[in-house]
């Protein structure tokens, strides 16, 4: 996924010399290529996170193309402000890429995990929100968000999980893909990111279910939302971020207001990591684990 | 075109707009009408009169709780209409009590401090990739100085030799609470934006042909350093019972205070 990451920036770059990347000295050897291929447009702006925000706007007002990477934590949290007052008030077409979303930091600790960016960042007028689930989703969510010529917030999260995907044809903005398909349908699970992977594992034990992928979270197609709990008996929603304000809740605000479905959340609970380890030591804290959400799903299942 | 800027009739209309609006930042506006109105009447190039001009230089009130000034220099430019002051403040109305960038020729929305300082260091380094011969200039308050982005941007503009790049900063001695010295200490502004590699002076904040001097003698500077202007303003000027008096910062104009401001301003001719 992240040399997907970086195949694509690289594109953008070559195709378009008003493309710039900004980084708040983060990136490490992610940006090698684009720095060799691309060298004028790369500005690396020091560990000064808020400026280079208000930096990307001012270039964005000049006819140029930011793209501004940095780890989820800081973009868009720290700088949450200048994104909504000096780029999406604005209508100003600046990509912000917030890596590492999660627990991929998982032995970095709290400043460095992030489970609050996609409710924070969903509630800005103008700025889109896209949450690719692997290197296919990705490149058509950063290629969508570059024709797009308005603000918009991608979220990566952890990146080798494998492919979802064996290839993507063009998908439109706002749907939701379906990455797994039963004959019958009963429940749907309902994913994004790294989490997508999990949805599928857990569906492929159970019977009757749908796993669809979302890596637009917003602008969403809400009629795509309605149809699936619509002709749903339960739905699971998967994410790897805050039970408050993200996925979970989008498609419980959809589903409330048109199509009542029970709907299981799984997602971080109101918390901070306690401790270091893995990735996979973080999830089994957090109860997002295989077997924790195995287990929660069946009991949910069970009880309706 | 030849418009005057007369800092006179700008504070008058400052007046007519806060008090037809019942309106607080006065102070905040006054200290700062003599800077616009040099930088209005001899620096900043609008092509056509055309505040969305694409070669226009750039003017980033970062201060934005000094917008009625700002407003008063944009109806001597035609930018906006007398209803517009005679409705300030009213429902649907367009002018808010902050810079707002939906308004032509605003060019950011302020209030929130610290942010125009970034944005005009973006734009500064947009002209020169873009190599016109735009100039940006900011304009921060003493008291926006605390926030943190603007010494990131300070330290960006140097790096990158943004020579076309000026800040300004109103250094009238308050923020919205007291005087800055007692809040945080600022010490000597034009060393610390020297420190950080900026070509700097201090000047009187009302005095034009300092001002204007100033300004020239910084463009004509032969660094690559961005620039930085110290203006020593007084926060109320122009009007004696506003003078140094921060209350104006909040305080609301009545029947009677708005008679005795204007007469102020007027005895100022004699």
């Amino acid at each position: 996924m992240r040399q997907a990451l970086s195949d694509v920036l690289v594109e953008l770059g070559k195709k378009d010399p008003k493309v710039l990347l900004l980084t708040g000295d983060h990136g490490y050897a992610l940006f090698d290529d684009f720095r060799r291929e691309c060298p004028n447009q790369y500005i690396n702006v020091g560990i000064a996170e808020q400026n280079m925000v208000g930096v990307a706007a001012g270039l964005a007002r000049s006819g140029f193309r930011p793209i501004v990477y940095g780890l989820s934590a800081f973009v868009p949290i720290r700088v949450l402000e200048q994104i909504k007052l000096d780029v999406a008030h604005d209508h100003l077409p600046v990509i912000f890429i917030g890596d590492g979303a999660g627990f991929v930091y998982s032995h970095l600790g709290t400043s460095h995990q992030s489970t609050e960016d996609i409710a924070c960042s969903r509630v800005i007028p103008n700025l889109s929100v896209y949450s690719p689930a692997d290197r296919f989703e990705l490149k058509q969510c950063l290629s969508i968000a570059y024709q797009n010529n308005s603000a918009v917030y991608l979220r990566i999260g952890k990146a080798d999980r494998g492919d979802i995907h064996q290839s993507l044809p063009n998908i439109k903005s706002g749907r939701l893909i379906k990455v797994r398909a039963a004959k019958k349908i009963k429940y749907s699970f309902i994913a994004t990111g790294s989490m997508v992977r999990t949805a599928i594992d857990i569906a492929d034990k159970l019977h009757n279910i749908n796993v669809w992928s979302v890596p637009f979270i917003k602008p969403i197609d809400r009629s795509m939302v309605e149809k699936i709990c619509h002709n749903s008996e339960a739905v699971v929603v998967f994410e790897e971020h805050s039970r408050f304000g993200g996925l979970g809740s989008l498609i419980a605000e959809i589903s409330s207001e048109s199509s009542p479905v029970k709907i299981l959340y799984v997602a971080v609970n109101d918390r901070f990591s306690q401790k270091c380890g893995t990735y996979e030591y973080l999830l089994k804290e957090h109860g997002l684990d295989f077997d924790a959400v195995y287990k929660n799903i069946y009991n949910f299942l069970l009880d309706l | 075109m030849n418009i005057k800027f007369d800092p006179k009739k700008l504070r008058k209309t400052v007046l007519d707009m806060a008090y037809a609006g019942s309106t607080v930042h006065i102070g905040c506006a006054f200290s700062i009408i003599e800077l616009l109105s040099v930088l209005y009447k001899s620096h900043l190039r609008y092509p056509n009169n055309d505040p969305f001009n694409k070669g226009r230089d750039y003017f980033l009130l970062s201060k934005g709780h000094g917008v009625m000034a700002q407003y008063a220099c944009m109806r001597e430019l035609g930018w906006l209409c007398d209803d517009d002051f005679l409705n300030y403040f009213s429902n649907g109305s367009d002018l808010k009590g902050l810079s707002d960038s939906r308004i032509p020729g605003i060019e950011v929305t302020s209030g929130s401090l610290g942010h125009g300082f970034s944005v005009g260091v973006g734009l500064a380094m947009g002209a020169k990739l873009n190599k016109t011969d735009q100039d940006t200039y900011v304009l921060v308050g003493d008291g926006e100085i605390n926030e943190g982005p603007i010494w990131e941007g300070a330290m960006f503009a140097a790096h990158h030799n943004l020579d076309n790049f000026m800040v300004i900063v109103d250094e009238n001695g308050f923020q919205a609470m007291g005087k800055t010295q007692d809040i945080i200490g600022l010490g000597s502004i034009q060393s610390k934006f020297e420190s950080f590699g900026f070509d700097s002076i201090t000047v009187d904040g009302h005095d034009e042909i300092a001002i204007n001097k100033a300004i020239e003698k910084l463009w004509n500077s032969d660094t690559k350093k961005p620039k930085a202007l110290i203006a020593k303003t007084v926060k109320g000027k122009g009007v004696d019972f506003m003078e140094d008096d921060n209350s104006w910062h909040y305080t609301r104009l009545d029947k009677e205070n708005y008679r005795d401001a204007i007469a102020s301003i007027n005895e100022g001719d004699v």
